[in-house]
């Protein structure tokens, strides 16, 4: 009897949706937010691996440390150079793509469209690999480049810190325009037939039709881009730490790279964690606050 | 007449060109993993040399060498392990969360799903210092629990939010003619929703998988050399220490294969998985 009141209660109540939810809300608790309040709370004191008792308190030191730091300074400005050049990159060279997929007939695109999904799916771990191959001396590039007479004086490629951060933007490049031009076609296909007919009809001209038709019905779709990828461009660990490891002389160094040497090479982890901080209110200012905003307007709407 | 035969050559000469763009971008798309997949079967001394021939006698050392001696054959089983278990574990909570998400009557568990998104703005490094202690303290480090419930928490936010969307679609009449006839709310899940979501599943496999199959910067810390993924065996031994291209290049190789494999078959649930958030908006 107890039984079926219970199952009662299942069916009319609202305990059945949070039964089903608990699960999910259980793990992030504990996988995120649980271990962003230590984290946070670990930022004044002094953490590291050696000392076995309770960490010493150290009030804002660390904090004050990260400012005054000059590879903090220097590793802000790479992430932000980062993930602007690599942001912007993939936008321009994945809606280029896009735009003449959509013209061409659409058995062009179903066979352009599994070869170029590959570098997606490949681990940034490997891109980094198989640009350090590319970008050796004696490797492709430089043979190609030799063709058209240049040496590696001229693009020293990630030898030496004047182009080693570019180097790193096009690897990435190489992996992440393809989530672009895939996300960008299927956006230029929902936009109706009628905007670009009514658009010919009034004699607008190729440039117009895309800066007053086409970017403005894609206005989702790039944000959606820009968060997804470009959160991801904040937070870039892989592809550098397998390309050049933050060198040469620290020019490709990131916050997370920062962040994980200063963790997990130097035992400083409450060092660390401000670096992590940082990372995180860096990628909310540039992107977070985009999103929340975007959401409040579809939210109105 | 010739007006005609001008513009139309115009057209010509614009599609010729397109298409030569097109061409560009997939030869810089293949040539890198052309690169390595082939350099994986070219013995050493041919490697660098320049111009690379396209037809050559393949070998197979690297991978004997990378296999045995270098134990990525343990490695590619931890891979497995790991990427299946968290691809499950993810699924199975993501669509649950999502079904009682949509079961609040308000709007709310579509504002519940946006709020987790932001979950995805958090930088992993930031997680993993105190996860790394917390771990440490409960002795999960070096178990394979560590990198699945990481992985599984780093995609359940995208995945709850993706299924959120799909359910948003299925029409709310036959949820209720269901719950008429007397299905109950659990018994609905099962046998309408679930069977309904199968794209979306399918979706959510191939990119919670490809995520947790590439993910580097956890298991570097979380996992010990019996529990290593691909990418650790990477980032750890070939990577940073070899030199040796042939056996790097193998590594490389066994890593992107079987993903690229098995996102080639699921590929139109690849891409409708990437852009079902974006085009709905």
């Amino acid at each position: 009897m107890k039984h079926r009141t219970f199952e009662l209660s299942l069916e009319r109540g609202d305990l059945l949706p949070l039964l089903l939810m608990m699960p999910t809300l259980i793990i992030i608790l504990c996988i995120m937010i649980v271990p962003l309040i230590y984290g946070f709370v670990l930022t004044f004191f002094n953490a590291g691996f050696g000392n076995s008792g309770s960490p010493a308190f150290a009030g804002f030191d660390n904090w004050v440390r990260f400012f005054k730091d000059e590879t903090s300074r220097k590793a802000v400005l790479n992430t932000v150079c980062f993930s602007l050049g690599a942001t912007a990159g993939d936008l321009v060279l994945g809606t280029i793509c896009a735009l003449l997929l959509v013209k061409l007939p659409r058995i062009v695109s179903s066979i352009f469209r599994p070869i170029v999904t590959m570098p997606l799916l490949v681990s940034p771990v490997v891109v980094g690999l198989i640009w350090r191959y590319i970008y050796d001396p004696r490797g492709i590039l430089y043979w190609i480049l030799g063709q058209f007479g240049i040496t590696i004086e001229d693009f020293p490629g990630v030898t030496m810190p004047s182009t080693a951060l570019l180097s790193t933007i096009i690897a990435h490049w190489w992996q992440v325009t393809p989530f672009v031009v895939i996300v960008l076609t299927a956006g230029l296909l929902s936009i109706p037939d009628e905007y670009y007919e009514a658009a010919r009809i009034d004699g607008a001209g190729a440039f117009n039709t895309f800066f007053r038709i086409t970017l403005p019905q894609l206005r989702n779709v790039y944000m959606t881009v820009l968060i997804i990828s470009g959160v991801d461009t904040i937070k870039i660990f892989d592809i550098i730490y397998a390309l050049t490891g933050g060198g040469p002389n620290n020019s490709t160094i990131s916050l997370s790279i920062y962040g994980y040497n200063q963790a997990f090479v130097q035992s400083n982890l409450s060092y660390a964690m401000v670096i992590s901080v940082m990372t995180m209110v860096l990628s909310f200012l540039i992107f977070g606050i985009p999103f929340v905003r975007n959401n409040i307007a579809s939210n109105k709407r | 007449m010739s007006l005609r035969t001008s513009y139309k050559a115009r057209r010509i000469a614009l599609r010729i060109f397109m298409l030569l763009i097109l061409a560009i971008f997939i030869v810089w798309t293949v040539t890198p993993i052309y690169i390595i997949v082939s350099n994986s079967f070219r013995k050493t001394i041919e490697m660098k040399v320049m111009p690379p021939k396209f037809i050559f006698e393949p070998t197979f050392t690297h991978y004997e060498k990378i296999l045995t001696l270098d134990r990525f054959g343990v490695f590619f089983r931890n891979s497995i392990i790991i990427s299946c278990f968290s691809t499950f574990l993810c699924i199975m909570l993501g669509s649950l969360a999502a079904y009682g998400l949509k079961l609040f009557k308000s709007k709310i568990g579509q504002r519940i799903s946006n709020v987790m998104l932001l979950g995805k703005m958090v930088p992993s490094i930031a997680l993993l210092i105190p996860l790394f202690i917390m771990m440490n303290r409960v002795h999960l480090t070096g178990t394979y629990a560590a990198p699945i419930l990481t992985n599984c928490c780093l995609n359940l936010p995208f995945v709850t939010w993706l299924m959120v969307g799909f359910m948003h679609d299925i029409p709310d009449e036959l949820i209720e003619s269901a719950s008429l006839s007397g299905c109950s709310r659990v018994s609905i899940f099962g046998k309408i929703i679930f069977p309904l979501l199968k794209p979306a599943i399918a979706s959510a496999v191939i990119l919670v998988m490809q995520s947790s199959w590439n993910e580097l910067m956890f298991s570097l810390q979380l996992t010990n050399l019996n529990t290593y993924p691909l990418t650790v065996g990477i980032a750890r031994y070939v990577g940073a220490v070899s030199v040796d291209w042939g056996k790097s290049s193998a590594a490389a190789t066994i890593t992107m294969a079987p993903i690229i494999i098995i996102g080639f078959f699921l590929q139109k649930y690849l891409v409708s998985g990437m852009t079902a958030g974006a085009v709905k908006g």
